[in-house]
Order: C-alpha cells, then sequence, then structure tokens
C-alpha cells in the first residue's frame, strides 16, 4: 500500500496539532493560580493558608506573648476570633475579618516529669521544634503525622494523626490541657478536672477557646529503621492488614496509573545511625506530573512508561531517631480530602477510589494515602471509639480539585467515614450529629463556654449549626 | 551535530539575566545558626521563616545564601515582597508569619538575603 506525500504530511500536521492542543490545555488546566491582592482596599493585609485555597483580611492581628496577656486580649478582641497555627489547614477553619490569634510566642517545653514520662509544653510549639525539644529530656511523642511545620495545638484541634497500629492520633497521647475560653477565664482541664472540658478540648477545632498548654504522655527516645521500598499495587491491598500489624508505623502511597505503590515502614532498632538522605519525594512526585503530561490520555502507555521507570528501584533506608524520620519536608504545595474509615472497610473504599480516579479522573498524578489509626475517647476525634483506616487523595494546589467531592467523598460516605477536620469536605451539622455519637453533647459544652459564638466564623457555623 | 547547536545556544545562554553566583553555596547548619541582631525580629524569624529557610529539602534558599539570594535580589524588594505576602511556589501566604506586618517581611527579607545592613 503505498500512502501519499500529502496525506503523509496532512496526518503529521494534525498530530502535531493534536499534540500542541493537549500540551496547551494542560497548560492552560496547570496555570500558576490568580492571587488575591496583597493589601485589600481597606489597607489590610491577606492571610492565607499554606494551600491557598482559602483567605481573608483579618482586621486585628494579635500574638500574645504568655497566657496573662492571652486571657486579657480574648474578651474585648474583635470578632469571630480565630486561633491559627501553622494555616496548614484546607478547610476554612481560620479565615476571619477579625481577630486572626496566632500562638507563635507561646513557645517551648515548660515542665517535664522524667520518670511518668510526660512534657508539658506551650501550646504554639511546632511539631517540628518539638522533636528536638522532647530528645533534649530523652523523649519522644509516640507518633508524628506526614508534616511537622503545624503547631500542637493546630495539630490537636484537627486530629492531626500519624499512622501505626495500635498508635493514637497526636490528642491521644495528652494528658491535661490549660486553656483560655473567650471571656478570658484560664481553666484547666484532664480526665479528673473538669473532664467534659477535657473531652471536647482535646480536639477542639478552635473553638472552645485557645489552648496555652497541653501536656503530653511521652515515651523514651528510641532509634527506628524506616524503609520505603516500591511494590505492586495489587500485593499491597492483599498484605495491607497483615503488614500494618508486623511494624511499629506502616502506610503506603498509591501512585496512581503505575499500579505500583510505595509501602513506608519504621521499626524500633539498636543498628547504627544511617541518616536519611536528600529528599527523593519531591523529584519523584514531579516525575509522576511528567508522566501525566505526557500520556494523560493514554493510560497503557503512562502504566508502562512509570513501570519501566520503576523498575529495579531499590527499598530506601534511613536509620535515625524517630522524630528525624517520621515527617517529611513537602516543598509541593497541595489541596487533600482524607476520610477516616472503619478499620474493615478501608480496603474495599481504597479499591474502588483507584478504580474512579483510573478511569474519570486522568488529571490526578499525587498518590493516594493510606494508613491506620488507634480509637480513642475525645468527642470530636474522627478516632471516637473506633479504630481508622484513613485514605487521603490530594491534587496540586494549582490545579481542580472538584473530582474529589465527585468521586472520592461519596465512597467515603458509603463507608461511614469521618472527615479530618483540617482536610476538604463538604459536610455540616446534620451530617456530624449522625457521625460522632457525642456531637450534641461537646456543642453544648461549647455553647456553655462561647455562648455569643465569639469564636465561629462562617465555616464553623456550617460545622455546629 | 550536538556541539553545533550548544555553540547556537551560547550567546543566548550567556545573555541571560542571573548573575553569576559570586560567593559559595552556604551550608544548612551554618544557615541554620543565623539570626537577626533585632531581638523582635529574630523571634518571628525563628517562629515562621526558619522552619523552611535553613532546611535544604524544603527547596527554600538557605537564610544568607548569598548564591541562592542574589538572583532574586536583583527582582527588587517590591516583588519579593508581594511574593511574601501572596506565597509563591513552596512558600505560603505571609511565609508562614502570620503577625508579621509588611515592614516587618521587608526586613526579614533583607536578613536571610545577606543584605540586613544594607538601607
Amino acid at each position: 500500500m503505498k500512502i501519499g506525500r500529502r496525506v503523509l504530511l496532512g496526518g503529521a500536521g494534525l498530530l502535531a496539532l493534536g499534540v500542541g492542543g493537549l500540551a496547551g490545555r494542560r497548560m492552560w488546566l496547570s496555570r500558576e493560580l490568580e492571587l488575591p491582592d496583597a493589601i485589600n482596599a481597606d489597607g489590610r493585609a491577606l492571610w492565607s493558608n499554606w494551600a491557598g485555597n482559602a483567605y481573608a483580611y483579618p482586621a486585628a492581628r494579635a500574638a500574645p506573648a504568655n497566657e496573662a496577656e492571652l486571657a486579657a486580649l480574648l474578651p474585648g478582641a474583635k470578632t469571630p476570633i480565630r486561633p491559627v497555627g501553622s494555616g496548614h489547614s484546607f478547610t476554612e477553619l481560620v479565615p476571619t475579618e477579625g481577630t486572626l490569634l496566632s500562638l507563635d510566642r507561646l513557645s517551648g517545653l515548660v515542665s517535664h516529669d522524667a520518670t511518668a514520662m510526660t512534657a508539658t509544653v506551650r501550646a504554639g510549639t511546632k511539631l517540628s521544634a518539638l522533636g528536638p525539644l522532647l530528645a533534649g529530656i530523652g523523649q519522644e511523642m509516640p507518633n508524628l503525622p506526614d508534616i511537622n511545620k503545624q503547631t500542637l495545638a493546630g495539630a490537636l484541634a484537627t486530629g492531626t494523626h500519624g499512622t501505626g497500629k495500635g498508635v493514637k492520633a497526636i490528642h491521644g497521647e495528652v494528658t491535661a490541657m490549660r486553656l483560655v475560653l473567650p471571656n478570658g477565664e484560664v481553666a484547666e482541664c484532664s480526665r479528673e478536672l473538669r473532664p467534659e472540658l477535657f473531652h471536647t478540648a482535646r480536639v477542639s477545632l478552635g473553638a472552645f477557646g485557645v489552648v496555652s498548654e497541653v501536656t503530653l504522655q511521652n515515651r523514651p527516645l528510641e532509634r527506628v529503621k524506616k524503609i520505603v521500598s516500591l511494590v505492586d499495587t495489587e500485593d499491597m491491598l492483599r498484605q495491607w492488614p497483615a503488614l500494618a500489624e508486623k511494624h511499629r508505623n506502616a502506610e503506603f502511597l498509591v501512585l496512581p496509573f503505575t499500579g505500583k505503590s510505595a509501602l513506608i515502614t519504621h521499626d524500633t532498632t539498636t543498628e547504627p545511625v544511617r541518616p536519611r538522605g536528600p529528599d527523593g519525594d519531591t523529584d519523584t512526585l514531579m516525575d509522576l506530573k511528567s508522566l501525566r503530561d505526557l500520556f494523560e490520555f493514554a493510560p497503557e502507555l503512562r502504566k508502562k512508561a512509570a513501570q519501566s521507570a520503576m523498575a529495579d528501584i531499590p527499598p530506601d533506608i534511613a536509620i535515625d531517631e524517630g522524630w528525624k524520620l517520621l515527617s517529611n519536608e513537602r516543598p509541593v504545595r497541595f489541596k487533600e480530602m482524607e476520610y477516616h474509615l472503619p478499620i474493615a472497610e478501608q480496603v474495599g473504599a481504597l479499591r474502588e477510589i483507584i478504580r474512579r480516579i483510573e478511569s474519570d479522573a486522568r488529571g490526578v498524578f499525587f498518590p493516594i494515602e493510606a494508613r491506620i489509626i488507634a480509637p480513642d475517647d475525645a468527642w470530636l476525634s474522627p478516632f471516637y471509639e473506633r479504630e481508622s483506616g484513613s485514605i487521603a487523595v490530594h491534587a496540586w494546589y494549582k490545579e481542580d480539585h472538584d473530582w474529589m467531592f465527585r468521586l472520592a467523598e461519596p465512597v467515603f460516605r458509603e463507608a461511614g467515614g469521618r472527615p479530618h477536620w483540617g482536610k476538604l469536605h463538604s459536610l455540616g451539622a446534620q451530617e456530624f450529629k449522625q457521625l460522632y455519637p457525642q456531637f450534641a453533647e461537646a456543642d453544648a459544652i461549647r455553647r456553655s463556654v462561647d455562648p455569643d459564638g465569639r469564636m465561629l466564623n462562617p465555616f464553623l457555623k456550617r460545622i455546629f449549626g | 551535530m550536538r556541539k553545533y547547536i550548544a555553540l547556537l545556544l551560547l550567546p543566548w545562554l550567556g545573555g541571560c539575566d542571573e548573575p553569576v553566583p559570586s560567593v559559595q553555596p552556604m551550608t544548612p547548619e551554618l544557615s541554620a545558626q543565623l539570626s537577626p541582631a533585632d531581638p523582635r525580629l529574630a523571634e518571628l524569624y525563628a517562629g515562621s521563616c526558619k522552619a523552611c529557610h535553613t532546611v535544604k529539602d524544603s527547596l527554600a534558599p538557605l537564610t544568607g545564601d548569598r548564591s541562592a539570594w542574589d538572583a532574586r535580589w536583583a527582582q527588587g524588594e517590591a516583588a519579593l515582597l508581594s511574593a511574601s505576602i501572596q506565597g509563591k511556589n513552596g512558600m505560603p501566604a505571609g511565609g508562614q508569619c502570620f503577625t508579621c506586618t509588611p515592614e516587618d517581611l521587608k526586613r526579614l527579607i533583607r536578613f536571610m538575603a545577606g543584605r540586613e545592613d544594607e538601607q
């Protein structure tokens, strides 16, 4: 068969147009965001969260240097009063046209008990600073989240967690708290002292006052061995319950459209220190983006190219104190939705999420994260009285995330999931009353300490109704 | 063929505005030892910028590393200030310093860029 030169040239031209068109489409979809003004018409400076999807122009900003200053400030502060930690929440917990209250100056160690392995810490201490601070007194937190830029208060308020069979979220290891109520009263609470306040203030959404000090139940500082290995996703899903049981901390990241997952484990060891190398996660993420950019409409080619690129990658191993290994730098900003499901539902729901993304959301290139969290008894804890398997989906900060609500959230809801308080979700008071057995009791406590709703912004009004 | 392409590109590459780094890159350890002279600014810095600008993996230019900052400084202080308030690439809006005024941010940028003494 002979193909005419004109036909060939025409075909090549059409192909070039097609490729150019697709590249142009992707460039448009991934364009830099239009940023809100740095200073608004009233001369107020912009505040925005880490991801850049929530912002406000607060009338006042405050950073009390100590608890007494905080207590003096709260009764007269312009409302809504919204405490801010590190701005790592993706939901609109913080935006306020009233007072933005930073705890940056309430930082550091207050005291510790070497026998009981407890430490009392000011609530604005960042987790990244808390690790070395506790290591200095021979202690460590039993677990840490993936990112450690958050303040302790912000992490507690949103139910921030790490991963591990039998390992609780951060608030699960709190034994006592001091908080300043909206009227300026300083309240202490624990299981023995004002227990109802303790049950709500551990996971508070920053709506019950402002936490000033936290006592943590820690454990002796240990060395851990971290191993990151690439595995087939199908094997990973089959073996997950056994792997979660076997390791001190285990999680995995499904790399969509590749058939591969990254398994990350941490186990206690006495082996010599082997410091972590330079971060490779960012390069891997950008490689996944490049694959998406090239093969978005050719999933089979995308998978083949990924598997070829990932063949023979050896496990990455590091040995050091846990606070140096459990958390990671995440220089690529993103948006995230994470739900916590009853543990028995996790793998089935994850299979469905992968299926939906790979058939209906081919623009996705971020990994899907799966973790495991032990139950606790804080009334607004997503892990309240149930062992949970979490699933998190992500989108690059510049790109659309509507698919999360369309494809992932219905699966999470169907499985009985509770959303992470700091991550994207569409729920309101009616749904939370169904999901949290103690929701009405917690809200009653909130109304008793803040009868005028001075700490409620529009988002929190949706949450509490 | 490749060397000819490289030769053709050479004048264009040489014409780029990015200045050649005049100093050696700084290590994260040395960077972490730096702190603004003004105690108030030092407190703001320790509570926000330092968390990323002394950590190589964060991809933020290290504090005091003129080899990374000089090209940015060449964009002008106004551009750097806007980027710090609005956020840019990996850096969130306000550089995570939620109590910093624009003037504070300007001074922090000068400090991190190794130009604290310049007016």
